[in-house]
């Protein structure tokens, strides 16, 4: 594979997370209407990420946020370019990056506290141990008393909750998260994004989100990455410099939340025009991603 | 088969049940009472029971029972640790393959058992292994089919999820492909262990010389109808016995899954 020879296996750096130079290249099927060819997910994306930050990915479906965030995972490789965790090169998975998968991913026939201690068992920590944790991350995401409760008998909320415990409990420094609030109703998202940013303060991750939502985003990140799609490029990062704690204070209604979100919301507008040229080219079929949650 | 939900024993329903079940045997008690032509071809529940006790006391039931449930449990096993690596195999690791081969075990799974039958005789006499191999044949269907069907059906984001973790071969196998495939695996199995009961007495009474299907046969030809009606009775109550344990095991293995109507 082109690219995997070239790059270095470690770089000097203060960043937690380096992202270079990362392009990746679907390579499409022959389709009843159209030859094989290839589409570009992302190209060039260049990124760093400061240890305890929290950098939220804002783009229209289809710009390859999912995609840049597999290749953060470890579960898939890059056409060229690589991702560096504190220096080195990721090569595939590792429980020191924690994903919130897109949809919650919950094993349903394990219970919330059997789903919570599943990177625990990965990782072979012994039983009492494992029960201490848990008991300590459903605490923290608010489910105390639905530890034996199946993921069918828990609302969307209550599973998003189970599922960022899961990721929380193996203790990764990095987590990364991938829409995982687009499911919920507006309120319990608010009172979600609350909880992430006080959880964020106690344990002091680097997180990496994605989301849709522009007012998410100046919410939670201390800078936003715009994504633009066709190929998926980095477009611009905006710095959000609004005073934290953002929780339990009216923040939404700031008027320099509004101006950000409204600067946010035009580079996602003004996304280079040639890029409806090229949508003539690729089918919008197949330009949004079969995952997608509009 | 149907998949009873799950109601209290003491019920109202349950009482209804029961009084349904307690008129039918007043009403079979009486009718050969009437005489005629009933008395000839009907054996009333007290006959039935005397017979039974007979058949137990002079250990022929027993016999009869362990020799059936012995043929079944082989040719059953057999299918499962034939059909379940199989299932694996094809529904996960080789789906081109499994799509080229499917149309042949789809006419295979199709083949008329009884047809069959014949030839197993012809291959194993009327030997055990020729019951056995009846026995297989109707079991290795369902649970080859619906084991494939099961692992297919796995949702790739829970493997996905597990990898993220980190999750070796060996774990994600019984930490996730497994579980996740196992409500297929257990219609499977379900399906498999039902029709493996039905097929083996069909069996038993066109080539055995023993065990309950030989048992209503032989008794038809000598026109004992109380031992007819014996034999059915234990086979009846072997049929509830082994579909309750299965919606038990079921209800263990499998409460996990999300049972509410909207899903
Ligand atoms: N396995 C694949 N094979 C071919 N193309 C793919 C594959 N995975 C993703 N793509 C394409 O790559 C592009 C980016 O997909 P990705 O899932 O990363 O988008 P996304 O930004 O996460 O979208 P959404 O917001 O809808 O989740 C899409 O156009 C999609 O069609
Ligand atoms: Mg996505």
């Amino acid at each position: 594979m082109a690219g995997v020879v070239d790059v270095p296996q470690q770089i000097q750096t203060d960043a937690k997370i380096v992202v270079k130079a990362i392009t990746s290249v679907f390579h499409l099927k022959k389709t009843r209407t159209e030859p094989a060819r290839e589409f570009i997910a992302l190209k060039e994306i260049n990124l760093e990420v400061k240890k305890g930050e929290f950098l939220v990915l804002v783009g229209p479906s289809g710009c390859g946020k999912s995609t840049l965030l597999d290749i953060l995972t470890g579960l898939a490789q890059p056409t060229s370019g690589a991702v560096y965790i504190d220096g080195n090169k990721v090569t595939g998975p590792a429980l020191d990056r924690g994903i919130v998968l897109q949809g919650y991913a919950l094993f349903p026939w394990r219970t919330v506290r059997q789903n919570v201690e599943f990177g625990l068992e990965i990782k072979k920590v012994p039983k009492r141990e494992r029960r201490a944790i848990s008991d300590n991350f459903i605490h923290l995401v608010g489910l105390d008393g639905f530890a034996d409760r199946f993921p069918h008998e828990l609302s969307g909320g209550m599973k998003q909750r189970v599922a960022i415990a899961r990721a929380l409990a193996y203790d990764p420094e990095v987590l990364l998260m991938d829409e995982p609030f687009a499911a919920v109703d507006a309120q319990t998202r608010e009172s979600l994004q609350d909880e992430l940013l006080r959880i964020w303060e106690a344990t002091g991750k680097t997180i990496l989100f994605v989301t849709h939502s522009i007012e998410e985003a100046v919410f939670l990140g201390d800078r936003v990455a715009v994504l633009t799609p066709n190929p998926g490029t980095l477009r611009e990062i905006v710095k959000i410099d609004l005073p934290r704690p953002r929780h339990n204070s009216d923040t939404r209604s700031s008027a320099e939340f509004g101006w950000i979100r409204r600067k946010i919301w035009e580079l996602l507008q003004n996304a280079p025009h040639e890029s409806r040229h090229h949508l003539n080219a690729v089918p919008v079929a197949e330009a949004i991603s079969p995952t997608a949650s509009l | 088969m149907p998949t009873r939900a799950f109601v209290s024993p003491w019920s109202l329903s349950r009482w209804l049940d029961r009084s349904s079940l307690l008129l039918f045997f007043a009403a079979w008690e009486l009718a050969p009472r009437a005489g005629g032509l009933l008395e000839t071809f009907i054996a009333p529940p007290s006959v039935v029971l005397m017979t039974l006790w007979e058949l137990l006391l002079s250990g022929e039931l027993c016999d009869h029972v362990t020799i059936s449930l012995g043929r079944a449990i082989a040719g059953f096993t057999g299918a499962a640790l034939i059909a379940l690596p199989l299932g694996f195999l094809l529904g996960g690791n080789f789906r081109t393959f499994e799509r080229i081969v499917t149309p042949v075990l789809r006419f295979l799974g199709q083949v008329n058992p009884f047809s069959l039958f014949p030839l197993f005789i012809i291959l194993f006499g009327i030997s055990e292994l020729s019951k056995e191999a009846m026995i297989f044949w109707v079991c290795i269907w369902p649970i080859l089919f619906n084991t494939i069907t099961g692992v297919k059906g796995i949702d790739p984001l829970l493997v996905k999820s597990a990898r993220s973790m980190g999750t070796g071969v060996v774990p994600l196998f019984f930490k996730v492909i497994l579980p996740a495939a196992s409500p297929g695996i257990f219609t499977g199995l379900k399906m498999g262990a039902g029709t493996a009961f039905f097929m083996l007495i069909a069996a038993e009474m066109i080539g055995a010389s023993c065990g309950l299907g030989w048992l209503v046969w032989n008794a038809q030809i000598n026109f004992q109808i109380p031992k007819l009606f014996a034999a059915t009775v234990v086979i009846s109550v072997l049929g509830m016995i082994l579909n309750m344990l299965l919606v038990t095991l079921e209800r263990r293995l499998l409460g996990w899954l999300d049972s509410s109507p909207n899903h």
